[in-house]
């Protein structure tokens, strides 16, 4: 009986300090004062400033590097000097007359994660590997087309074609100041600066492995894969953050405060951004505290409504996103690839070239329940989308045709393609959105049960992908039919159309889709001075978009965020990628 | 004894061959493309995806791809995880002590309470405790694991907010991934206790408690049945009436006579649900956040990953290996005439 008392004692000293911390002692204290944690059900790209291409990525990279001007605070049109000491304009004398030379002063006393300190020469070497590392349907083109006149760095047959002499004529570093000089002159290039001018330190890159700044070395570093980049996973910037851990195990990004940060250091010590697929998981977590924001579509919004301790700030405009869209493969990477099926157009598959008849897509476009998406999806905060250009930007045509459920139409449409084929042989095919969204899940089955119910001979399936390996497989061109948004680089209504329309943009160049007319268009439309004659060449954009069908832009979303009433400090910019957390604080 | 397990481990190449081969035979079900994945160790190799081919013979006679892939495997290349983002062996490596972990604690629950209530159920045939105990195998049967599990996770973590989600709190993780903490075995509470951090041992017992519930609530209710079911079986056999004929105490003739020969299929399945946990409990791990093998073995067969998946299936395939030679060596040890006859 002894022996039995003292074996039972240590399990129930256990069984006690198991029970002991719980959350009803803490009450609603704020928890983790220091740490903000942030949950989502997504995974990160890369860290590579001149790879990444994705929010996901990109909130995590906007807080540890920093560009040379930045966005003033909520404003989109207005910049505040970050790395530059002063935002260039013509009245400063920073801007020449012509509007095509930039000079930037580059700040003194910075200091990179490392403790080396921030010089010009870092800055234009950012900005040059930026441009030359160019990977396909990458982010460079947003400068290269206006520092260096194009939109690829490559020529078709895919030998680099950028010369060292354009890249150092273009980028000069002048004493203390960066003097970037345009092709020609571009209004909006300052707000593409404030976005995609981050400044890393060339020693570091360079001893990491990464582009020397060397002209022999030049192709070797360009569109370079992912995981072979030195930014891929480390990161060495002079943001408010250091980047401290990225735990593939643990599905975790861990970034830590910079106490040598040239302003004054934020008042938070840590953030912790968490990957939870579970969305049930997630909403618990908010709950009690241990997120302190989580990523959530409006449909579960009411299960965190009315917790006096979760605040809801609904009502966001966002005009600066089209989401979601879905887009079509025009010459699809069949080779073992399940997602086309048989990979023949014999009614288990599709051949890779499916999508290149536009009477396929009209008929999936038609077949598309938008009022039910937008309501079940949506709960009716959203309208639907009349183009690539969303609602509220420049360029957006309130008067344009726009797809709606027509099942007549979508018929038609499925019987004219391939002189009948299409209709007579069925095909199956699977249509794609990354794991974890259940709008495009839901989206993607409206599109499955609709087409299905056509022709007992159409075949969808629906699959969702990890978001790194979706964006991989998406550039890959092997997903025959994907969901994915689009927030702006900067706002403009170019930003779209080249990266909905242009075959050098970042969606059509994964499509494969390319019409000569339409990158006309897309180049005339932004280099037109005319405000008026420059709206009326969108409007024909958005018409021709219409017509071709490469995507289809559903719903113009209002947007909501949540978060602990416990967080303070944030402040919303419509064209962030994320959290800005230098700001943020818990209290 | 030793000549039956000498013989049984004489087996077991011959079984590895059978596995290997079996696998190999479905990855050929695969295009050459996506076998390449199987070859690489750095995603880089892929963008020359021919070269792979042709180095890597995958283009060659069937029996010379066997030789090469099998190779690979002894070697422990299994090839690159796009959806870990790594090799397959380090992705095995990574995710598989959590499993482990997570198996190690929620097995002795399971059998304990599953051969416990199967016994006393059988005992007391259609008595109070018998009812009780088939209600409770029929719930944990009927109802789906993710049911369990978020019903779990809404009253003791959302209410109650004792048994988080996760395998770790923010600030024992944050610590454990610091350079003053070392792994050893990568099992968090053992770890915890060889790095003297009690706090991190209770702390990843707190996490553990949910999960572990909740498998043992599904998985016990099976070994409830067929203890049960087998121990009514053995009761009416004529040496336990004979045992009792005697005049031998009941206790003697449940536990010495009647429970020892009741374990034979209890053994088989008990087996069996040790090495399905350790293969990983997808539903389990994902509710919970936890970050174990089975939730990354059931995202790369969403993904289309070929390499993790073979990588998981050969794991699966040789856990079950292990465990039926466990299981012949046990059955060999309770009932002589299996390692006699």
């Amino acid at each position: 009986m002894i022996k039995t008392r003292w074996f039972m004692l240590p399990v129930l000293v256990v069984v006690l300090a198991l029970l002991a911390p719980t959350g009803i002692a803490t009450g609603q204290a704020v928890k983790n004062p220091d740490t903000y944690v942030a949950v989502s059900f997504g995974d990160w790209d890369t860290f590579d400033y001149a790879w990444a291409y994705d929010t996901s990525s990109f909130e995590v990279i906007f807080n540890v590097y920093e560009p040379l001007i930045f966005f003033d605070g909520g404003r989109m049109d207005r910049f505040a000097p970050m790395l530059a000491t002063a935002v260039p304009s013509v009245q400063n004398g920073l801007l020449s007359p012509d509007g095509k030379t930039y000079t930037f002063p580059i700040r003194q006393g910075v200091k990179f994660h490392d403790g080396s300190p921030l010089t010009a020469e870092d800055a234009a070497y950012s900005l040059q590997r930026f441009l030359l590392t160019d990977r396909d349907g990458g982010p460079s083109s947003l400068l290269s087309e206006w520092i260096l006149g194009i939109t690829s760095t490559r020529d078709d047959k895919g030998n680099l074609a950028l010369k060292f002499g354009d890249l150092q004529r273009a980028v000069q570093v002048k004493g203390n100041n960066v003097v970037v000089t345009l092709k020609e002159p571009f209004g909006g290039f300052l707000s593409i600066m404030a976005q995609w001018s981050y400044v890393v330190s060339k020693k570091w890159a360079i001893k990491n492995g990464d582009w020397p700044g060397t002209a022999a070395t030049m192709a070797k570093y360009n569109n370079p894969k992912k995981e072979s980049t030195a930014f891929f996973e480390k990161a060495n910037g002079t943001g408010p953050f250091k980047l401290e851990t990225w735990d593939r195990a643990g599905r975790q990004v861990i970034l830590v405060r910079n106490d040598n940060y040239w302003r004054a250091p934020t008042r938070l010590k840590r953030v912790v951004i968490r990957s939870v697929e579970e969305v049930a998981t997630r909403i618990l977590m908010l709950k009690a505290g241990d997120a302190d924001s989580i990523a959530l579509t409006r449909r579960e919004l009411p299960q965190i409504e009315g917790d006096p301790n979760i605040k809801i700030i609904d009502d966001i405009p966002t005009g600066t996103s089209t989401n979601p869209a879905w887009f079509f493969t025009f010459d699809i990477d069949c080779r073992g690839n399940p997602d086309c099926g048989s990979g023949r157009l014999d009614g288990n598959g599709i051949p890779p070239n499916f999508f290149s008849d536009v009477n396929v897509r009209r008929g999936f476009a038609y077949s598309f329940d938008f009022n039910t998406f937008l309501q079940d999806g949506y709960r009716g905060k959203a309208t639907l989308a009349k183009g690539m250009i969303p609602l509220g930007m420049f360029g957006y045509n309130p008067k344009q045709e726009y797809f709606t459920f027509d099942r007549a139409r979508a018929t038609a449409a499925f019987r004219e393609a391939f002189g009948g084929q299409v209709w007579e042989r069925g095909f199956k095919l699977t249509v794609l959105y990354n794991a974890g969204n259940v709008v495009r899940e839901l989206g993607s089955r409206i599109l499955k049960d609709t087409i299905e119910s056509l022709n007992p001979k159409f075949k969808v399936d629906i699959r969702g992908v990890t978001w790194s390996t979706y964006l991989a497989a998406m550039d890959a061109s092997r997903l025959p039919v994907f969901w994915i948004g689009w927030l702006a680089d900067y706002p403009d209504p170019h930003n779209f159309a080249f990266h909905f329309f242009h075959s050098d943009g970042t969606f059509p160049h994964s499509q494969k889709f390319k019409n000569a007319e339409v990158d006309a268009l897309v180049s005339i439309a932004a280099r037109e001075p005319d405000v008026k004659k420059r709206q009326q060449l969108y409007f024909q954009i958005n018409q021709k978009y219409f017509e071709l069908v490469p995507s289809v832009a559903t719903v113009n979303a209002i947007g909501f965020r949540n978060q602990r009433t416990w967080v303070h400090g944030w402040y919303y910019n419509p064209i962030y990628p994320g959290t800005y957390w230098y700001t943020v604080f818990k209290g | 004894m030793t000549v039956f397990i000498a013989r049984r481990l004489l087996l077991l190449p011959l079984v590895g061959i059978g596995v290997t081969i079996l696998i190999f035979g479905l990855l050929q079900l695969l295009s050459p493309v996506q076998r390449a994945s199987l070859y690489v160790t750095d995603p880089r190799q892929l963008l020359a995806v021919d070269q792979v081919i042709r180095t890597h013979g995958l283009d060659k006679p069937l029996y010379i791809q066997y030789v090469q892939w099998l190779w690979n495997v002894v070697r422990g290349d299994l090839g690159w995880s796009e959806t870990a983002k790594m090799t397959v062996a380090r992705a095995i490596r990574t995710f598989f002590p959590a499993t482990l972990e997570l198996t190690l604690y929620a097995f002795l629950p399971i059998v304990v309470l599953g051969i416990w209530l199967g016994t006393i159920s059988a005992v007391h045939r259609d008595r109070i405790i018998d009812h009780f105990s088939r209600l409770f195998a029929i719930g944990g049967q009927s109802m789906p694991t993710f049911v369990w599990g978020l019903l779990l996770l809404m009253v003791f973590y959302g209410a109650w907010r004792l048994f988080p989600p996760g395998r770790l709190s923010l600030d024992a993780s944050l610590y454990v991934l610091s350079p003053q903490f070392r792994a050893y075995t990568h099992l968090l509470t053992v770890d915890a206790l060889l790095n003297r951090q009690f706090w991190i041992f209770l702390d990843a017992l707190r996490h553990l408690v949910l999960p572990v519930v909740t498998l043992s609530l599904v998985s016990a209710a099976t070994l409830v049945r067929v203890t049960r079911s087998s121990m009514l079986e053995t009761l009416r056999q004529d040496y336990v009436r004979t045992a009792r004929a005697k005049g031998l105490e009941e206790p003697r003739v449940i536990n010495k006579h009647a429970r020892k020969n009741a374990m034979i299929p209890v053994v088989t399945l008990s087996t069996l649900l040790f090495v399905g946990l350790l293969n990983g409990v997808l539903i389990t791990e994902t509710i919970f956040g936890y970050p174990g093998i089975g939730r990354w073995g059931g995202n790369a067969a969403l993904q289309l990953d070929a390499a993790a998946v073979a990588g998981f299936a050969l794991l699966n395939a040789g856990l079950l290996v292990i465990g039926n030679l466990t299981a012949d060596v046990l059955y060999a040890w309770i009932d002589p005439r299996i390692r006699l006859g």
